[in-house]
């Protein structure tokens, strides 16, 4: 105990407690207590030592600044046990997972007259019963994906479902289809945000790729930040679209009701008819407007982001969406038939930007309603960033995919995901110059085969069960995955060379690249699996110990001595470029060390040091490389980063040189210029 | 009363969170320190720096969850883990060494010969402590 009756710390405490006694005096004798002083960063948890969050700080001012700028840019970290507190409401899961639905309303009724349009007035016609149509669709897909969360509550995404029930080729068919929408469904939401922007700002026009790319930038933040934050961030807007929408449809309605029906404003240029009325472009306009259908599954997937009782939540937010999503498409699309609205052949202006201010002029209302949408547009992004990093995860777990993207980050998001989704998407928006109409053609073909292999797959999983109502449920996902199959295949006929081969070939190559991954990490399993715990060797032959020593000083010392306390066969190499400075080293060296420890000189005439190391090594083998070799590098870590550039970086060279080297293992011994314990 | 460093000793029981909460009440006006203490009582017959594993992981659970209750309110508050013969001393000379203005201790409501039993640490913390003492006692049971 020391003068002021502390005990800075017992040595009789086993060595691996995390915890310092202080002993501390009472005012009565007898009234001497023990403070348990904590290791920084640790403190107990039941039978086990829990890293605190102040284990992941950085002592450096560098590392301080770095963590001061991510949490202002991502918040502060979130412990694991707080992943239930990080869960959706309905409110907020409505915006997260069905913006990209209801934001489909923004453009699904321009994709369907575009193509329309080439055939004049007499294909327009077919705008209403197609839109029809593909309601009717929704309301069977949302009906079916109904049934997908009361099979799967714990989160039935296609990839669950297919693979499950159909196995697993048409399991990673689903999933490739669905990670390549989830990228296009980022590029063409962030571009039909832009071109709302460029609506209502043609001078936005010549920097729209780079405006998108800003956009996707942003939603990666805001992603990063944790899907409770993303969702509190981006419901308000979500709302404010269809509360703007809706204001729009209701003064359109009522102008029409009452014999007031506006005069259309016309597009800069409008899309000239220049073909004849057939099934093929009727059929492409209704695989175009069928993209209105995307996101659907989004709620299926991420059932388990939802709150307690999340099925249900989640079933509720699944209707609402439908719901609102059908209104709106209904809406834009009858009262821009009716009002005569044309589609924009230089895509500057949409449909929706039209029909608003045919109805409410080019007043604030206009402005608010095109700010709204390209809010929408860009958030419905939104969905996929929730989506993507979540099925790829399932993926890497079922070991699909490499292993990053099942890890979470800081913020409980799958921040790898996230990042792979933002980059592909960003590169694809560049390539197609932030085209929607470049880029609609690849869109829902990975939508349809994905609903088509879910409900084909919940088919025979209610066949197998045959629980109560199988009947009814086999009945309305068989009828979902014919209804979807057929659209399957109209979108992949018609638009086939308007770029949808592109998804078609990926498709393909993304799932031999999965199984290959698969195969991959199923080598290395075999590879290190324990046959059986009774066949356990934990003995091997003991190693010899190698110190590479470039000049005597206070960090080869520091190396040789621990170099010695935990190998007996310990011997020192010094590469020298020629015969005299051997002899000085040898001769310095018997002065320092003295002849308890072997030194080998190599002269190297050529100036190369790690090649003669490492054929030295081989030497020492003799050919038997069973005999495990350690090397200790000494290795001088500079006070400041920027010093390391005046450094030759041997250690690190060797380092790498030895890294494929069979049964060797290199010991790193750093040595701090302020280290006062190391040798002198 | 400047209150600028509140002690609020833990012995895991049922009222440890309302305890804390009513610290944090307490001091948010005064920015006061909020220290949360668990005394963990060691028997005469073993060493008092002795490696009591179950019972320390118990105290840290305690503390814990008195954090967690802290950053729910939106504050900070310090724990410490102390081994003594009694707790009650240990609270005292925890106080004195800390210039705690306040301790605020926790009743589970207790009865004993019908009537409400205040408990040996409570009752002398309450007599010896130099400064403030303030026990918030658990609304009876209904």
């Amino acid at each position: 105990m020391s003068d002021d009756g502390v005990t800075p710390e017992d040595p009789q405490r086993p060595s691996h407690v995390p915890e310092r006694f202080e002993r501390t005096p009472g005012r009565r004798i007898g009234d001497q207590r023990v403070k348990i002083v904590r290791r920084r960063g640790f403190r107990r948890g039941r039978g086990v030592i829990v890293a605190t969050e102040e284990s992941l700080e950085s002592a450096g001012f560098g590392g301080r600044a770095i963590s001061a700028v991510r949490e202002i840019m991502f918040g502060k970290r979130i412990p694991t046990e707080r992943e239930s507190e990080e869960r959706l409401t309905k409110i907020t899961g409505l915006a997260i997972f069905a913006s990209d639905n209801i934001s489909s309303s923004a453009y699904a009724t321009e994709e369907t007259m575009r193509a329309l349009a080439l055939a004049g007035a007499a294909g327009l016609a077919f705008t209403m019963p197609l839109t029809v149509a593909i309601i009717a669709i929704l309301a069977i897909v949302v009906t079916s994906y109904l049934q997908v969360i009361k099979a799967y509550p714990n989160g039935g995404g296609s990839y669950v479902v297919a693979s499950r029930n159909l196995g697993m080729i048409p399991g990673l068919l689903a999933a490739a289809a669905l990670l390549v929408d989830y990228v296009l469904t980022v590029s063409v939401s962030v571009a039909g945000g832009v071109l709302a922007i460029t609506t209502a700002f043609p001078g936005v026009d010549p920097i729209k790729v780079w405006v998108g790319v800003g956009f996707i930038a942003l939603l990666t933040i805001g992603n990063l930040r944790g899907i409770r934050e993303a969702g509190v961030v981006f419901a308000g807007p979500t709302y404010f679209y269809v509360a703007s929408m809706a204001i729009v449809l209701a003064i359109g309605f009522y102008r029409l009701i009452t014999g007031d029906a506006p005069a259309p404003v016309p597009p800069p240029q409008a899309v000239q008819a220049n073909e004849a009325l057939g099934i093929f472009l009727v059929l492409r306009a209704f695989s175009s407007g069928s993209v209105g259908l995307s996101g659907t599954e989004a709620v299926a997937n991420g059932v388990p982001a939802f709150r307690e009782p999340s099925a249900r939540n989640a079933s509720i937010v699944l209707i609402a969406m439908g719901t609102l999503f059908g209104t709106l498409f209904f809406g834009i699309s009858f009262l821009a038939t009716r009002f005569g609205i044309q589609v924009d052949a230089t895509e500057t202006k949409s449909v929706v930007g039209l029909l608003t201010q045919s109805i409410v002029g080019q007043g604030a209302l206009f402005y608010v309603v095109q700010a709204a949408t390209a809010i929408i547009l860009v958030l419905a992004a939104n969905t996929s960033f929730s989506g993507f990093p979540r099925l790829a995860s399932i993926l890497a777990t079922d070991r699909f995919m490499p292993r990053q993207f099942a890890q979470r980050g800081d913020r409980l998001a799958y921040s790898f995901g996230i990042l792979v989704l933002a980059a592909v998407s960003a590169v694809l928006l560049v390539v197609y110059q932030g085209s929607v109409n470049g880029l609609i053609p690849l869109y829902t073909i990975g939508v349809f085969i994905a609903f088509t292999l879910s409900q084909a797959g919940l088919v025979r999983h209610w066949l197998r069960e045959r629980g109560p109502g199988w009947r009814f449920s086999t009945s309305i996902n068989a009828l979902g995955a014919v209804v979807t199959g057929v659209v399957t295949l109209v979108v992949a006929y018609t638009k086939f060379l308007l770029g949808a081969w592109l998804v078609l070939a990926i498709v393909p190559l993304l799932i031999y690249g999965m199984w290959r991954v698969r195969r991959h990490y199923q080598m290395i399993e075999d590879e290190l699996l324990i046959p059986r715990a009774t066949q356990v060797h934990l003995a091997v032959r003991k190693p010899r110990l190698i110190v590479p020593i470039a000049r005597l000083d206070r960090s080869s010392l520091n190396t040789l001595g621990l170099a010695r306390a935990i190998c007996a066969d310990v011997a020192a190499v010094h590469i020298s470029y020629d015969e005299e400075g051997a002899a000085a080293f040898r001769e310095r060296w018997a002065r320092v060390v003295g002849p308890d420890l072997p030194l080998e000189v190599i002269v190297s005439p050529y100036r190369a040091l790690v090649a003669p190391l490492l054929s030295y090594l081989d030497a020492i083998d003799d050919g038997d490389q069973s005999r495990p070799v350690i090397i200790a590098l000494a290795e001088f870590v500079p006070s400041h980063w920027w010093e390391n550039a005046l450094h030759n970086q041997t250690a690190l060279r060797l380092k790498l040189a030895l890294f494929s080297r069979k049964n060797t293992s290199v010991i790193d011994v750093p040595f701090h210029p302020e280290d006062e314990d190391a040798p002198h | 009363m400047k209150l600028t460093n509140i002690l609020v000793p833990l012995a895991g029981t049922a009222i440890d969170p309302d305890v804390i909460e009513y610290a944090i009440a307490l001091g948010r006006a005064h920015k006061a320190k909020i220290t949360a203490v668990h005394v963990i009582e060691v028997k005469w017959n073993m060493p008092l720096d002795a490696v009591l594993d179950a019972e320390l992981e118990r105290g840290e659970e305690v503390l814990a969850l008195a954090e967690k209750v802290a950053e729910k309110l939106g504050s900070h508050i310090s724990t410490e883990v102390l081994q003594a013969r009694e707790a009650a001393p240990a609270i005292v000379d925890t106080a004195v060494e800390q210039h705690s203005e306040l301790i605020l201790l926790g009743m589970p409501y207790r009865k004993r010969l019908g009537r409400v039993y205040v408990g040996r640490t409570v009752e002398e913390v309450y007599v010896k402590a130099p400064c403030a003492v303030l026990a918030y006692r658990q609304e009876e049971p209904k």
